[in-house]
């Protein structure tokens, strides 16, 4: 009998219960929908997240090249007990974001990506996954990391999240914080909004399908132009993006 | 003494944003655009407005380094520093440069880059302009120290959240018919006061002010070149004045003011530039205020005398203050919505206005402008200046 | 030994000031007056006051309270305050106490307390 290395590398995932979606009133006054997405529906969001991994600002590039691995390996089966969610207005992808359970009392949360800024939509995401891991899966504290100061922002300060800096996050094995049961709930009130259920109409747009971001984090028009103005101080080598701007050429 | 009439021949800007290039090309490129504008590279000196190349960039004696990267050497040049009013005090100095006639043209441009460092720190470079031992220890920033004075003003003329909101909304909102303006993203009362999210969408900064009461941190540059008479009426563009300038100070800290609630610099720096312009509040068709805090906005329209004291939010309720109403406040998107790099910040209100009086301003334009007016805030109010443009032909 | 925070007054014509400044507002005219240290009252009441939070990057705390108060001799400071439910027009005291810390350094200021 042939060895099923499939059944081998392929992790088994242990029951999550699913995550309720829910909506929102963004400030603009748009209505989004922050919701769990399948397996299935990886796909029609690798499209959106690869270009933002040449992005090389607020760590874009980063954050975007490993939220696509992690998306890719849980459509794979290659990562174990990984759930995703996204947030939609009108359809439109708004963000991502991912984590998984670690045992049953510790998540590890993984990526906040925001496509559309200006709106807080990375925090009221990151909350929802806060929400997640504490309400749904009723665990008892999440391990946290940020790549970038404004990630550093929304969730260290904002949550006065405790140091668990002997434990190496699975982010690049750098010292984890955790968001505590105790610290959530002093959070919950000005932090963690959305009404549900959400009404049948709203979620079936959002199903029906994740449309691209309609202004998206784009890079520079050179690529290496925030590189370069740190190394090249002469500035020459940037003299082609201001011709551009220019209409030069 | 006689002095000589001041006019505007030319005017550039960048977009407000993040720019990843250098300071001194965020500086050199809305010059380049100034010059292409006023048709001509005869400059006799340059005045540079910035406030943080040394803390923030690493750079010092930014004059230096644009007039070179123009090739405009062997122009003098110097750097201006004055705060957040850095720009207003170089247009100012460069007033004085062709009035007196010392110079006939000379150029003014303004260029921050803050972006380069983290939003934290970028906060705490600019609190260093309060009273170091008075203010700053105390962990006090620009937004705290708004944050106290709109306290003051709510609780003595009424002014509630929901006025500084409809600031923001009509700020905000205004930037999106300025395609250089840092924020692109359209905002609701609904989504920042009413909704049930909307103490989350919009939490407090400091307590009273909110996230979308505060200007949001900005890398830019803006220029204008000022002249003479004689080389004005050599440029084919429509002749603006800068008709009056004006510039006072008040206590370097907050707390010692007698009445908390005035801010008698903008007061003092506003009459000054009219009573020069030999204009007054009523004649001016369009304004750009600091409004770095929505609480600014609604008191310097009080205390430039365009409204009674403590009934410039009335004023706003009415709709006075927006695109088409009496006088259009910030209709470029002001400090809110184009987004504050400090030192640019009083060189782009000029930019604005000139770009309105000539009638260049396209979907935001003001009807028939023929005066306008700037006040550029530098400090908590410790030092402010105001300017006055009139259209002349 | 308790610390204190002083106010300036001019030996020439009593004006009280805080912070240190090198000229009398009062009197004034051009020269370098000379002053005594006051030490600055320990009781007033709170002008104005808000919750800071977005601190600068040194603050390892979520938030802070900053308010002026002005003080039982009629001076006005700038302080933090540990008030739970502040209001305009409390009564408060001041405790001198450290306020930042900037590397090794340990600056004192004033901190208000409800009376
Ligand atoms: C970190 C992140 C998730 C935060 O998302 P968010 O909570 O939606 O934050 P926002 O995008 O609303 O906040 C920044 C924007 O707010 C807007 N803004 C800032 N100040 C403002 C003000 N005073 N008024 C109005 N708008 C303002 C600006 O448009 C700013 O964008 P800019 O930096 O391009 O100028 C998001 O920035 C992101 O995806 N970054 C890249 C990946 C990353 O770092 N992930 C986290 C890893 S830990
Ligand atoms: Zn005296």
């Amino acid at each position: 009998m042939p060895v099923d290395l499939e059944k081998i590398l392929r992790p088994v995932d242990n029951p999550m219960p699913p995550f309720p979606a829910k909506h929102m009133k963004v400030a603009s006054g748009e209505e989004m929908v922050i919701r769990q997405v399948t397996r299935d529906e990886i796909p029609s969001i690798l499209p959106h997240v690869a270009p933002l991994v040449w992005v090389e600002r607020d760590f874009y590039d980063v954050v975007a090249a490993r939220v696509y691995a992690e998306l890719l390996a849980f459509y794979a089966h290659r990562m174990q007990d990984e759930y995703v969610l996204v947030a939609q207005i009108d359809g439109e992808l708004c963000a991502v974001v991912n984590g998984r359970m670690v045992n049953k009392d510790v998540g590890m949360s993984l990526h906040t990506l925001a496509m559309r800024r200006g709106l807080r939509i990375g925090a009221h995401a990151f909350a929802a996954k806060m929400e997640y891991h504490m309400d749904i899966l009723g665990q008892k504290e999440v391990l946290i990391v940020a790549e970038s100061p404004i990630g550093f922002r929304r969730w260290m300060i904002e949550y006065n999240l405790e140091k668990r800096f002997d434990i190496a996050h699975e982010l690049g094995g750098v010292p984890s914080w955790a968001l505590t049961k105790e610290l959530f709930d002093r959070a919950r009130d000005t932090l963690v909004v959305g009404r549900r259920p959400v009404p049948d109409e709203l979620l079936a747009k959002a199903a029906a399908a994740i449309l691209p971001p309609s202004d998206p984090p784009t890079p520079p028009e050179d690529l290496l132009a925030a590189t370069r103005a740190r190394y090249d101080p002469t500035g020459t080598a940037l003299v082609l993006q201001r011709w551009k701007q220019e209409g030069k050429v | 003494m006689t002095v000589r009439d001041v006019y505007v021949i030319g005017v550039g800007i960048t977009s407000f944003t993040r720019l990843e290039y250098p300071l001194s090309e965020i500086a050199a490129y809305p010059a380049m655009m100034a010059m292409k504008d006023a048709g001509t590279r005869d400059i006799d000196h340059l005045y540079v407005a910035n406030m943080g190349g040394g803390r923030v960039n690493h750079q010092t004696g930014l004059a230096s380094a644009v007039v070179d990267t123009l090739s405009l050497t062997p122009a003098g040049a110097e750097t201006i520093e004055n705060g957040p009013a850095s720009g207003g005090s170089a247009v100012k100095t460069g007033y004085m440069a062709v009035a007196s006639g010392l110079h006939d043209t000379v150029m003014v441009t303004g260029a921050e880059r803050m972006r380069e460092v983290n939003n934290l720190e970028a906060t705490d470079f600019v609190a260093t302009l309060t009273h170091p031992l008075a203010e700053h220890i105390y962990g006090v920033t620009l937004p705290s120290l708004a944050a106290m004075f709109t306290r003051l003003y709510m609780e003595k003329y009424g002014v509630t959240e929901r006025h500084l909101a409809m600031v923001a909304v009509k700020n905000q909102n205004a930037a999106l018919r300025n395609e250089f303006a840092h924020l692109q993203q359209e905002i609701s009362i609904d989504g920042i006061l009413d909704s049930p999210e909307a103490m989350t969408n919009n939490p407090y900064v400091a307590e009273l002010l909110r996230f979308f009461d505060c200007c949001p941190v900005s890398d830019g540059g803006a220029c204008v070149i000022l002249a003479s008479e004689e080389v004005a009426g050599k440029v084919d563009r429509p002749l603006v004045r800068l008709a009056g300038v004006g510039q006072a100070s008040d206590t370097h800290a907050v707390h010692e003011r007698e009445d908390p609630t005035d801010l008698l610099a903008v007061r003092r720096a506003a009459a000054m530039a009219f009573e020069r312009a030999g204009l007054t509040p009523a004649d001016v068709d369009v304004a750009e205020l600091h409004d770095a805090f929505t609480i600014l906005e609604i008191v310097e329209s009080e205390e430039c005398g365009f409204f009674p004291k403590g009934e410039g939010h009335l004023a706003l309720e009415r709709g006075e203050t927006a695109l088409g109403g009496k006088l259009p406040i910030n209709v470029s998107g002001g400090l809110k919505g184009r987004g504050h790099p400090v030192g640019a910040t009083g060189v782009a209100q000029a930019y604005e206005i000139v770009h309105q009086l000539r009638g260049e301003a396209g979907e935001r334009q003001v009807d028939g402008a023929r005066v306008g007016f700037t006040c550029n805030f530098g400090g908590f109010g410790n030092n402010v200046v105001c300017l006055v443009f009139k259209r002349e032909n | 030994m308790p610390r204190e925070i002083y106010a300036y007054k001019c030996k020439k014509c009593g004006h009280v000031h805080y912070p240190y400044r090198m000229v009398c507002r009062n009197c004034g005219k051009n020269e370098h007056n000379e002053f005594e240290p006051v030490p600055l009252p320990k009781t007033g009441k709170l002008l104005t006051f808000t919750t800071l939070y977005s601190l600068p990057p040194d603050f390892e705390v979520p938030s802070l309270g900053l308010a002026i108060v002005a003080l039982e001799n009629g001076i006005t400071v700038t302080g933090q305050h540990r008030i739970d439910e502040p209001e305009t027009g409390m009564a408060v005291s001041v405790e001198v106490e450290i306020v930042r810390r900037d590397g090794y350094d340990e600056h004192y200021g004033m901190v208000f307390y409800k009376a």
